[in-house]
Formats: C-alpha cells, structure tokens, sequence
C-alpha cells in the first residue's frame, strides 16, 4: 500500500511530467511486481524535459540503459529519491535502431559514464554528448556486444534450442 | 654513448600527465588512473576502466537463470554474499516466489556478516593508503573469522553461491550459530583497539580531516550512494528507506557523518560494523524455525515482463533490472553497479587537491574494481 507522502508526490510528479512531455504516457506501475511507482512511455525523445522535472524534485538518477528489441532499441532512465518515502520513477523511449537521442549529461553530470556505457554496449551515439568514446571495451573494438547479433552462432543458437 | 639532451622549456613545463595504474598498489584492481597535475595539484584526473571486464550482462543472456546463479558473487568479490542474494532476490521478484522466513533471517545474518568483512577491507585498505599498515593486519584477523564461518556453511570464502531461488542452499548449523556469537563478541572488545589505534591517531585525521568533501548537490547529480552518500549527511539506506528481505523485523540505525570528507566516510563505515553486528544479534536472538528453502521448479521460467530490484551492498545501492520474455534464458539483465557512479563522483572532488590525497579519496570511497567493469 502506498503512503500518504507517497500517494501526494505521485499526483504532482503526474501533473508535472504530463505538462513536460505531454505527447507521452504517464501510468502507475505495480511497485510489488515492479519495483516502481510510475512509468513514462515516450517515442523517441523527450528524456531531457523529463530530466528536468526529476532534477526540480530533488530525485537522483539511478541508471541508464537499453534493451536490444531487434527492430527498436529500448532507452530505459530510472530515478529514485534519497529525500521522501522511496519513490521509483522509470522512464522508456523507444528508439529506431539508427536513432541519436539527446544526452542528459547537461542536467545530470552522471549521466556522462551511463551514456559512455550504453553507446560502449550498444552504438547508440548520443547527441551533445561532452566526450563519448568507449568505456569498457577496448577503444579500438568494432563490436557493440549486447546487440542481439552479437556473438549468435549456429552452436550457440542450438543451446539456445535446447535450454528452452 | 648517446645522450638526449631536455630543453629548457621541457624541464620548466609546471603541467603534466601522470599514469596512477594499471597496477598501482592503491588501486586495489586493476584500474589505470590518468591524472594531470600542476606541479603537485591535480588538475583533472580521468579513470580508465575495462580492464578486469569479463561480460556479465552478455553471460546473462546466454544460460538460464539457474546457470547465472555463481556470477553476481564474482562482480563485487568483496560483498559476494549480499549480489548472491540479491540476484535471487530480484528473480523470486519476477516470478512472484515466496520465502520462508527462516531463509530471509538466514540471508540478513550473512549478507551483515559479508558486509562486516567488506567494510573491514573498505576502512583498513583506506588507513594502509595513508601509510598505516598495522590496522590493515588487524582488520584483516577480523575479516579472516567471517571467511572461515561463511566458509563453513556456503563452501566458498569469496564468491559464495549459497542462495537459492525460493531461499538458500542448506540450514546452518551449531558451529556456525556458536562461532557468530563467539565473533560478535570478539569483535565487540576490539573496537575500542580500533578506536585507539586509528581514530586518535594525528597524522591519519590530519591527512583525511577536509579532504574530497562530496556535497549534498554533487551526490545528487551523479547518483552516489552506499557509506559515501552517508559520509555527506544524507539519510539513504536501502535497508530503511525501501525495505526487503526481513530488515524491517531489526531495529538497527543508519549513521551519517555531516562533513563530507574522507575521514566522515571512514567513520561512517565503522559505526555501521557496531549496527551490522547489532542486527546479527537480534537475528540469532531470534531465528524463526521451519524450512529454509520453499519448493520451486527445478527451472524457473518467470512471465514476460521486468522487474527492478534494489538493494544496498557494502558500497550502495545495487539494482538488478530483468527484462524477462516468457522463456528460461533472461532476455536482458543489467546491473546498477554503486561503484560506476561513486567513482565518477570522484572526477569531480578531486581537482583542487595534492596527489597524495587523491590515494586517499580513492581510498575512502572503497571501489570494488570488478564491480565497475562487470
């Protein structure tokens, strides 16, 4: 069951995220199945304006990531709060596989290994990125390992075959 | 014999780069450190990390949950224990498993053991950094008790596989019920040692009181969290603030220092040992009987959807985040590492500072190397 502290910051992160990106989706989440109270769905852009507000209301960005959906890519952004009752916010941006979406880094300098990482992982290529090279893999790699085609062989898909 | 001669210009140059690593007795792991210093101030320093990458997330996405089991242990070497039970956690959380209570006591003894150990290494590889290396032998006796009780009853004195989806691997047994009682109050009458031999000691304040303070503003913009967060007067635990397993049963405090420096972060890790053994207490004092492992599938095979679930390790807050499609093999896992972030954090309070300080920030931060890479 939600708290009170909880039930009043949910109405007016509502509010605000629906003036912000008003082209997306503001839902509850199940926290028991989830683990979060809201979730924002977004085409394409929009994760700075959605940025902004968490920075207003004092939340801190937990991690960035992304999910290979082998037509789309899945941007996923999760903020939490040190202040109030624990509040989980996550936010998807689906985007096409060849898309540049905009860095956060300017509102959250954190940001600036998290997105490192996703473009390391995934060749995502951030825009207004300050420095965006490899982070993990070698500098010189020309491989993005967490992409879905990364790595498939036709032994590996047999394993594949035989665990499920 | 031929002799290259330096021009004057060279010799003067006040600005240059310095190589910390990739193995640098302070680095504890194998990290590369690339600083730039004006004569003896550091200017920026960039860490360059990858080098102990080993694939995990990409592991993940290759074998059944039951199969990953053994690898979130080998991410954080130091707290193996609580990324153990953490991972098992999120997947009972995807596929809405129960626990039997005397499991949940079974996972806060141990995961509050593993972080004793961790902040023992944390704290006394911090005070080595600064030259004093009596307490980091001292720590280390303190430490070794915890590794052989976790080895009695988890087989492993490190990366410890001892959690199970649905509970864990087997009950404990006497020995291990007496040994705890008996460490606990070993350590108990040590603490004033610790006290005398550190806290008290001129050239260790000198050199950690002021030092890399973190503001409230910085950790909140580059998500710090775990002792380094609680060094800088915030009040975040994830025990507390968004409990799980059986910490809301425990009465226990989070300790927060106000200053936001080294030697706050050092004392933070030490009062929280005094609270880790206090829930420890309170857990035997009254473990539940019954099973410790409730009946699941041989092979879990969660419903499609994701799920993210945070917990606090000995350096913060760790979350997995599983992007689950229906079948055996997860589609997608990712982990919040605490580290990743606290080292970045580090990028920012270093400026400004001598070279030396910069061993003892790294230091009082206490990064776990395999954990950045993954």
């Amino acid at each position: 069951m939600p708290t009170a502290g909880q039930k009043k910051l949910l109405e007016e992160l509502k509010n605000s995220l629906t003036q912000a990106v008003p082209e997306g989706q503001v839902e509850d989440s199940d926290y028991t199945r989830t683990g979060c109270h809201l979730e924002v769905r977004l085409d394409q852009g929009g994760m700075r304006r959605v940025a902004k507000v968490m920075l207003d209301k004092r939340f801190y960005l937990e991690t960035i990531t992304a999910v290979d959906f082998i037509d789309h890519f899945e941007l996923v952004y999760l903020y939490s709060t040190y202040y109030q009752d624990v509040f989980r916010v996550i936010t998807r941006i689906r985007i096409a596989k060849d898309a540049t979406p905009f860095s956060v880094s300017a509102i959250y300098p954190g940001a600036i290994w998290l997105e490192r990482e996703v473009y390391d992982f995934f060749g995502i290529r951030f825009q207004e990125h300050p420095d965006l090279k490899r982070i993990i893999n070698p500098d010189d790699a020309d491989y993005f390992p967490l992409l879905k085609n990364f790595g498939k062989t036709k032994f590996t898909e047999e394993i594949d075959d035989i665990l499920c | 014999m031929n002799i290259k001669t330096i021009d004057d210009a060279t010799v003067n140059q006040r600005v240059y780069q310095l190589n910390l690593g990739p193995q640098h007795p302070s680095t504890h792991g194998v990290m590369h450190l690339l600083v730039t210093l004006d004569g003896e101030v550091v200017i920026k320093i960039e860490p360059i990390i990858g080098y102990s990458h080993r694939g995990h997330e990409k592991m993940a996405e290759n074998r059944i949950y039951e199969q990953f089991l053994p690898n979130p242990a080998r991410m954080d070497y130091l707290s193996g224990m609580i990324f153990n039970h953490g991972y098992c956690m999120a997947v009972e959380k995807l596929c809405g498993i129960e626990v039997p209570r005397r499991a949940e006591y079974i996972r806060v003894i141990t995961s509050e053991l593993n972080r004793i150990a961790s902040h023992f290494i944390g704290a006394m590889d911090y005070a080595m950094g600064l030259g004093a290396i009596t307490p980091f032998l001292w720590g280390w006796d303190d430490r070794e008790q915890i590794l052989d009780l976790l080895e009695g009853i988890a087989g492993s004195r490190l990366t410890y596989s001892y959690g199970r989806f649905g509970g864990v691997r087997n009950d404990i047994d006497q020995a291990f019920y007496n040994g705890t009682r008996r460490f606990i109050d070993r350590l108990r009458g040590r603490f004033w040692d610790y006290e005398n031999l550190i806290n008290q000691n001129i050239i260790f304040i000198k050199r950690s009181k002021g030092v890399g303070v973190i503001s409230k503003e910085d950790a909140l913009t580059y998500g710090v969290t775990g002792p380094s967060l609680r060094g800088s007067g915030v009040k975040y635990d994830v025990r507390k603030n968004e409990p799980y397993s059986a910490y809301p049963e425990f009465n226990f405090e989070i300790p927060t220092r106000e200053a936001g420096d080294c030697l706050a972060r050092y004392q933070v890790r030490m009062a929280e040992i005094e609270q880790s053994l206090n829930i420890i207490e309170q857990a035997l004092d009254h473990l539940p009987p019954g099973p410790v492992r409730s009946k699941v599938p041989r092979f879990v095979t969660p419903p499609e959807g994701e799920c993210y679930l945070t917990f606090e390790s000995a350096r913060g807050a760790v979350g997995f985040y599983i992007v689950s499609d229906g079948s055996r093999i997860p589609y997608r896992i990712k982990v919040r590492a605490p580290s990743f972030s606290n080292l970045f954090a580090m990028t920012k309070i270093c400026p400004g500072h001598f070279l030396a300080d910069v061993i003892a920030i790294f230091g009082s931060i206490d990064v776990t190397v395999p954990e950045i890479d993954r």
